[in-house]
């Protein structure tokens, strides 16, 4: 075809206008994206019932409020722990010593980090982060309340529960080994075998409430104790889950991990300043956890007093089983870690198992009582 | 353990001197005495106290420095159950006098021989771990207790150990 | 032990940067879980104190002494002071003795409630380990009101004491006895009640008469055996008071094998001995005489010794506590001053006890025995 100036010419409108749609194109391309990027923000955090799930994943009962029950745990633990040990505790920092606890993780985390030269760094630094992440969590299940204020409820919550208490000693054992320190290293294995020995006394235990109630979601759970809370039917079970839970994480008298006279801090020997205020702050979450553990298995989890909020029964009986903790590990000298297994074995193993039959036998034996749990009466 | 009658500390004195005639004995009190013995019979000695008295307590040993390279050395045993005190007294001489170990008689020797040779240089032969007790090892061969040894400044060089560092003036910033 | 065992062991340094080891270390060789090889190693509080004496007079001496254990300063001080007065040949008053005594009891009284604060501490078990401390907070109330001093106290001088009792000071006494005879059923039960402790001490540390004596112990580690040698009644100073009272040596029977002791028996023979030490008291103290409290000439004649050589012994909170002293004629200063220790021989044990024990019974059977590094150290 020959070239004809005057069609070029008058192609240009044409070609001018193309390239001006296709900028307009790509403008309102790139701009409906980020519309509906933005709507896609508002229908999942500020369109309301998105909105009041993010409030309670992160303020309520979420992380913001387990943080503060951390802090909280710890005063309340320093303070008992004094007033059982004949002396005052923090006193001087806020009202009761109320801000000891920031005055302590400031002077923590201003320290300098020391990471030893045997060391494996990397590990030796992401460990304690992680180990406070597997322990928080978990409370995402724990079911502060029957509706609304609980965070989410899945079918398996209890094993998953489980799951991630079992990486607790695994951490441990890690962070003893790429610690470079023969202390730590001990501290480790004791930890594996705090584990060893609690773990199976501890789910026997909680297999229990998820028999009676025929479920294995902590909702659900903790639903079919509205009529008879299963402490009142499993008493043996709900005394060896607490003794086992102690003994799994590790405190008073089941310290072998971390005896300080015998192996100095046992895996935490090695972390300084950030890493062992994570360390130390996962100890307490995981009592704190157990603790809501065991309110929502044989406490009857919301159940409580008819005039208050569910979440308010909640916390009240989760305050007095964290007490028995206290309580607890401020009565005994250390056990050693043989008699550690052989305890948990020997007498919390039988004892839970011997629970469980008894009230399987009652059920089946004992008219009425089949008749509050969900399981369904004849 | 045999219950052996009693054995009062003139009694001992006389068995040991009838076995070891060098030996020779003084009275310090009432059922305490002190045994003068020659260097090479301490093993004899030793082991005939140990036979005799069930429920020897071996105390201490030490040494004193007499100067001119003499020294004594002092054993003493405790018997509870006949309130017998026993003190063996050894006079050594020599730059590095020598003397049998007895703490494979009585084990609780170990330690104070091991404290009187780093202290005073008298070396026990046979000793099983002649290592140093509680000196530094910059102070091996120097022998603090005796009393050539000067406690001053001047002999700060010869022991090795570093003299302290002037404090800087100027706070921490030179480093 | 065959060597392929030795193979798979592993060397740890117990000290001397350890919690539990304040001035000591031992090195300990583990296969698996138990000591195999125990190395204590001494020399980490050497203060050099026989050459120190050998520069200070007569008058000074003592003082050199109680530093070697401030636990029980009143009666570490005693031997050089009987020494002195042993060579000088000076008299005593009447109610400087019985001083003296009390004061040395008490001194024992305050040195066990510590230990047993560290001991329980040491077994992870912090309300039981300051319990005790509270109380010996009174006993250190009335040192400091009597001598001005909470530990170094410097009490004992050569010819009598340095300060007579006021009736603040009676007072002060009297409370520390009448707190410590509130409390002592309570720690009892407490203690020897506990499950937890029979189970940790049971057993552990074993050892015959015959062995101890071998190793050189003495005091309590002895006594629990069964055997009542103490020098309080076999070799009575004259310059003491406890011939003016009634009361018995206390000892221990192991119920399952007689003429041995483990560490649970050495737990109740302190509790014997303190509660002897209060007997002592208790009778002492109606019978303080009026009268001087010190010879006047004494301090001229503790000036310049005559030559000669004494031995002074006290039966001190852990054992036989002595100072061998040899002076030169008209000596200003001692020509050798031998002070030995009782903790020697309980540090020493550690070597021939600790192997076949498990690794977290070491320090167990270290407190057990009660050793200051302060006695072997000197």
């Amino acid at each position: 075809m020959q070239f004809d100036f005057f069609t070029w010419l008058a192609g240009i409108p044409d070609w001018i206008y193309g390239i001006l749609q296709w900028i307009y194109h790509l403008i309102m391309g790139i701009f409906f994206w980020a519309w509906g990027v933005i709507e896609w923000l508002w229908a999942s955090v500020f369109a309301p019932e998105s909105f009041m799930f993010l409030f309670r994943a992160v303020l309520f009962p979420g992380l913001i409020f387990v943080v503060l029950t951390l802090i909280w745990a710890v005063w309340f633990t320093r303070k008992l722990w004094g007033r059982i040990q004949d002396r005052r505790g923090p006193v001087h920092m806020g009202k009761y010593g109320g801000l000891q606890l920031f005055a302590d993780a400031i002077k923590l985390i201003a320290k300098e980090n020391i990471i030893p030269d045997n060391a494996k760094r990397w590990m030796f630094r992401f460990l304690p982060g992680l180990l406070l992440v597997v322990v928080l969590l978990p409370f995402c299940f724990i079911p502060w309340d029957f509706d609304y204020w609980f965070i989410a409820d899945l079918s398996v919550s209890l094993v998953l529960v489980f799951a991630f208490l079992t990486a607790v000693p695994v951490v441990a054992l890690l962070a003893g080994w790429v610690s470079g320190s023969k202390y730590s290293l001990i501290g480790g294995f004791r930890a594996a075998n705090n584990q060893f020995a609690a773990e199976i006394p501890m789910i026997i235990s909680s297999v229990g409430p998820a028999i009676l109630a025929g479920s294995l979601s902590l909702m659900g759970i903790a639903q079919a104790q509205t009529s008879v809370w299963f402490a009142v039917l499993l008493p043996i079970n709900l005394a060896t889950f607490l003794v086992a839970a102690i003994a799994s994480v590790g405190i008073f008298p089941f310290d072998a991990p971390v005896a300080d006279s015998e192996i100095i801090f046992g895996w935490r020997t090695e972390f300084t300043g950030i890493y062992f205020t994570l360390t130390y702050f996962a100890e307490f979450a995981e009592q704190m956890l157990y603790s809501a553990l065991i309110v929502a298995l044989f406490l009857g989890g919301p159940v409580g007093l008819p005039f208050l909020p569910g979440a308010v029964n909640f916390i009240i009986k989760f305050i007095i089983t964290f007490f028995f903790f206290v309580l607890v590990s401020s009565s005994f000298q250390r056990l050693r870690q043989d008699q550690i297994v052989h305890y948990c074995w020997k007498y919390l193993l039988p004892l839970a198992l011997l629970n469980v039959v008894i009230a399987m036998l009652a059920i089946v034996y004992l008219p009425g009582i089949a008749a509050l749990l969900p399981l369904g009466g004849p | 353990m045999s219950e052996s009658t009693g054995i009062t500390a003139s009694t001992l004195a006389r068995q040991i001197i009838n076995r070891h005639p060098q030996v020779s004995s003084r009275p310090l009190g009432t059922n305490e005495i002190e045994l003068v013995v020659p260097s090479d019979k301490i093993r004899g000695v030793v082991t005939m106290i140990d036979e005799n008295v069930h429920d020897a307590l071996p105390e201490s040993i030490f040494g004193i420095d007499l100067e001119n390279d003499k020294y004594e050395l002092i054993y003493i045993f405790w018997s509870h159950s006949n309130r017998m005190l026993v003190q063996l007294r050894v006079s050594l001489e020599g730059e590095r006098p020598e003397i049998d170990s007895t703490c494979d008689i009585f084990p609780g020797f170990e330690w104070h021989e091991r404290e009187t040779r780093e202290m005073f240089g008298i070396e026990f032969k046979n000793h099983p771990d002649p290592r140093l007790l509680l000196l530094p090892d910059e102070l091996e061969g120097v022998f603090p207790l005796r009393k050539r040894f000067q406690t001053d400044q001047s002999r700060l060089d010869e022991t090795g150990i570093a003299p302290p560092k002037a404090r800087p003036k100027t706070g921490g910033d030179d480093e | 032990m065959s060597p392929d065992i030795l193979d798979e062991a592993m060397e740890i340094w117990f000290g001397p940067q350890h919690v539990s080891a304040h001035g000591w270390a031992t090195k300990l060789t583990l296969v698996g879980d138990y000591v195999v090889e125990c190395d204590p190693n001494a020399g980490y509080f050497h203060r050099s104190a026989e050459k120190v004496l050998e520069y200070k007079n007569f008058r000074q001496g003592s003082l050199v002494l109680e530093r070697m254990c401030m636990l029980e300063a009143f009666l570490a001080e005693y031997p050089y002071v009987a020494a002195v007065e042993k060579i000088a040949e000076l008299e005593v008053p009447e109610r400087a003795k019985i001083m003296r005594t009390i004061m040395m009891e008490m001194s024992r009284l305050h040195s066990i409630q510590f230990w047993w604060g560290q001991f329980n501490a040491e077994l992870g078990f912090f309300t039981m380990a300051l319990w005790p401390w509270v109380d010996r907070e009174y006993s250190l109330d009335a040192f400091e009101e009597l001598t001005g001093s909470r530990h170094t106290v410097s009490y004992s001088t050569p010819g009598g004491v340095k300060y007579d009792f006021t009736d603040k000071v009676l007072k002060q006494l009297d409370r520390a006895i009448k707190r410590f005879e509130d409390r002592l059923p309570k720690f009892r039960d407490m203690q020897m009640g506990s499950p937890t402790f029979r189970a940790r001490t049971k057993g552990i540390g074993q050892y015959t008469v015959k062995q101890g004596l071998k190793w050189g112990l003495s005091g309590p580690p002895i006594k629990a055996c069964g055997v009542p040698m103490d020098l309080r009644k076999d070799a009575p100073d004259p310059n003491l008071a406890y011939n003016m009272c009634d009361w018995e040596v206390p000892i221990t029977e192991n119920p399952d094998h007689p003429g041995e002791s483990d560490a649970l028996d050495r737990m109740e023979q302190r509790f014997k001995e303190a509660e002897t030490s209060v007997q002592i008291i208790k009778q002492l103290l109606p019978q303080l005489p009026e009268g001087p409290i010190i010879d006047p000439k004494a301090r001229a004649k503790a000036n310049r010794l005559p030559e000669g050589e004494a031995y002074a012994r006290v039966e001190g909170t852990r054992g036989i506590t002595s100072l061998w002293l040899k002076t030169q004629d008209k000596a200003q200063t001692a020509y050798r001053a031998k002070i030995r220790g009782p903790c020697i021989a309980s540090y020493y044990a550690l070597k021939d006890l600790v192997p076949g024990a498990k690794f977290a019974d070491f320090i167990v059977i270290f407190g057990s025995l009660d050793p200051y590094p302060g006695w072997w150290d000197r």
